[in-house]
């Protein structure tokens, strides 16, 4: 049994929840009033960036119920009237399971791979959200607005996740059987 | 010992048999969280109302460095081109005062003839004015969140309006915030009139920047560059806010451009015009909350 510091315990603590956090605040920031052009048009598709990313490096502190809750709270904070409640948070589960499902391609392989696992998840959240939201307002919704988002949030992935990804622990054996994949002792990557 | 042992082997099964459903329960879940919003849309709404009073204080602190940084951009842009932008505010000025003492002359005009008439004015209106904390923008919705609601006398269905015209009306209140549904959203509905020929029509959004001039009799009397102002029909709003103006008029119907720059808004004001209550078959012109007198000023 190991005796913790009140330091360690600390350090602990804010490891485990560092990954929540960050998606907490992602999702809020969906709602800032950034005028920055192309750069708030993706604002609402970040959060799935920050969930795909953690799901990559950190499964074991993003669980699925708090994602669930993660989206509705996206999903109460940005819909409109009428807007389904619950979609971003089937978007996010899916994902997650996606990533857990197919770690042998996505963990330890070339950023490039990751970067177009990313590129094909998130045209899935997209085509969920815009198909549900036609669906459940039963209007012809101009695609056009989410396609931007999307280009731009794709593009933006190469600036954002190295930096998320920092928050894995610092030796791959040293973590949960879920996330190590198939890294090997000594293996180092990005 | 064995009971002990039998409760370690039974949870332990039930533990897997979770891990195992779990992402059948999660998706389970978020399909009942769907349904059961279409089913039960006031549970919905109170739920996002209680979500936007929670996390405006958060967007708040966010919004002003956001809107600082914004500002600091904004002057520079400007600060290239100061001395044009000088010259044409200039000029902009000298036309404005003349249009001031052709109003001034015809506000006077118009009050001896009311008088004469014994017009009845309707009901004042009162301003509200809100900072925007967060947009609510995507591909799906057209909004914003303010940082005042209930406690201000903030109701809904007010409308909201820039010092250029209308910007939207209040769609769900919270305590201390409320959201905004800006005209370009798609679920956005306004009867109006065309400025110069009196023609009632609806102003529909469609997530656009323009919004679609869908009109009641003809389209042959709209002009290019006509104004389009509120028609006051179905009581909630003023008459004769600005809302946009007319930018074409083909086969593909009739558009509008907002005056309402919704990239710029960073104060907007909401317009207290006393009769919201007529929704719901209270009297005229109620006596507005006491928190709308301290923090809104009474126009005229």
């Amino acid at each position: 049994m190991r005796v913790d510091g009140s330091l360690a315990m600390l350090d602990r603590w804010g490891r485990l929840m560092l990954p929540g956090a960050v998606l907490l605040f992602f999702v809020l920031l969906t709602l800032a009033p950034l005028r920055a052009p192309y750069l708030s048009d993706a604002l609402p598709l970040l959060p799935v960036l920050v969930v795909f990313q953690f799901s990559l490096v950190t499964p074991e502190r993003l669980p699925g119920p708090f994602l669930l809750a993660m989206g509705m709270l996206l999903d109460l904070l940005l819909g409109g009237p009428g807007a389904p409640v619950g979609v971003s948070a089937l978007g996010f589960v899916l994902i997650r399971a996606a990533v857990a499902n197919n770690r042998r391609y996505l963990v330890g392989v070339p950023f490039l791979f990751q970067w177009f696992g990313f590129c094909l998840l998130a045209l899935g959240f997209v085509l969920l959200v815009w198909i549900f939201t036609s669906l459940w307002t039963w209007t012809a919704i101009d695609p056009l607005q989410a396609f931007i988002q999307y280009v731009v949030v794709v593009v933006l992935y190469p600036v954002i996740a190295p930096l998320l990804a920092r928050v894995r622990a610092r030796d791959p054996l040293n973590v949960p059987e879920l996330s190590r994949g198939t890294a090997r002792p000594g293996e180092t990557t990005p | 010992m064995a009971i002990r042992d039998d409760f370690e082997v039974a949870a332990g099964q039930v533990r897997a048999a979770v891990q195992r459903f779990a992402l059948g329960l999660l998706v389970l879940a978020s399909f009942g969280a769907m349904l059961i919003g279409k089913a039960d849309s006031v549970l919905v709404e109170n739920a996002r109302v209680l979500a936007l009073d929670l996390a405006s204080p958060v967007l708040e602190a966010i919004a002003r460095p956001v809107a600082a940084a914004n500002r600091a951009i904004a002057d520079l842009k400007e600060f290239a081109s100061l001395r044009q932008e000088n010259a044409r505010l200039r000029e902009e000025n000298a036309r404005l005062l003349a249009w001031q003492t052709a109003a001034r002359r015809l506000e006077n005009e118009n009050e001896g003839l009311r008088g004469l008439a014994n017009f009845h004015e309707g009901p004042e209106a009162s301003f509200i004015t809100a900072r925007i904390v967060g947009d609510s923008v995507s591909a799906y919705v057209r909004g914003a969140l303010l940082n005042v609601g209930r406690r201000a006398g903030v109701a809904h269905g007010q409308a909201v309006v820039t010092g250029e015209g209308l910007a939207g009306r209040i769609a769900e209140v919270g305590d201390n915030s409320a959201r905004v549904l800006f005209v370009t959203d798609v679920n956005s509905r306004l009867p109006v009139v065309v400025e110069r020929t009196r023609e009632r029509a609806i102003l529909a959004g469609d997530n656009s920047p323009q919004l679609r001039l869908t009109l009641l009799q003809s389209v042959a009397g709209v002009q290019r560059g006509d104004r389009i102002i509120t028609s006051g029909h179905g009581g909630s709003f003023p008459v004769g806010i600005p809302v946009g103006e007319v930018v074409e008029t083909g086969e593909g119907g009739v558009r509008v451009k907002p005056f309402a720059d919704f990239s710029r808004l960073e104060f907007v004001r909401v317009v207290d015009y006393g009769v919201t209550s007529l929704v719901g078959g209270g009297p005229a012109a109620p006596a507005p909350p006491a928190g709308a007198q301290a923090t809104g000023q009474r126009i005229r």
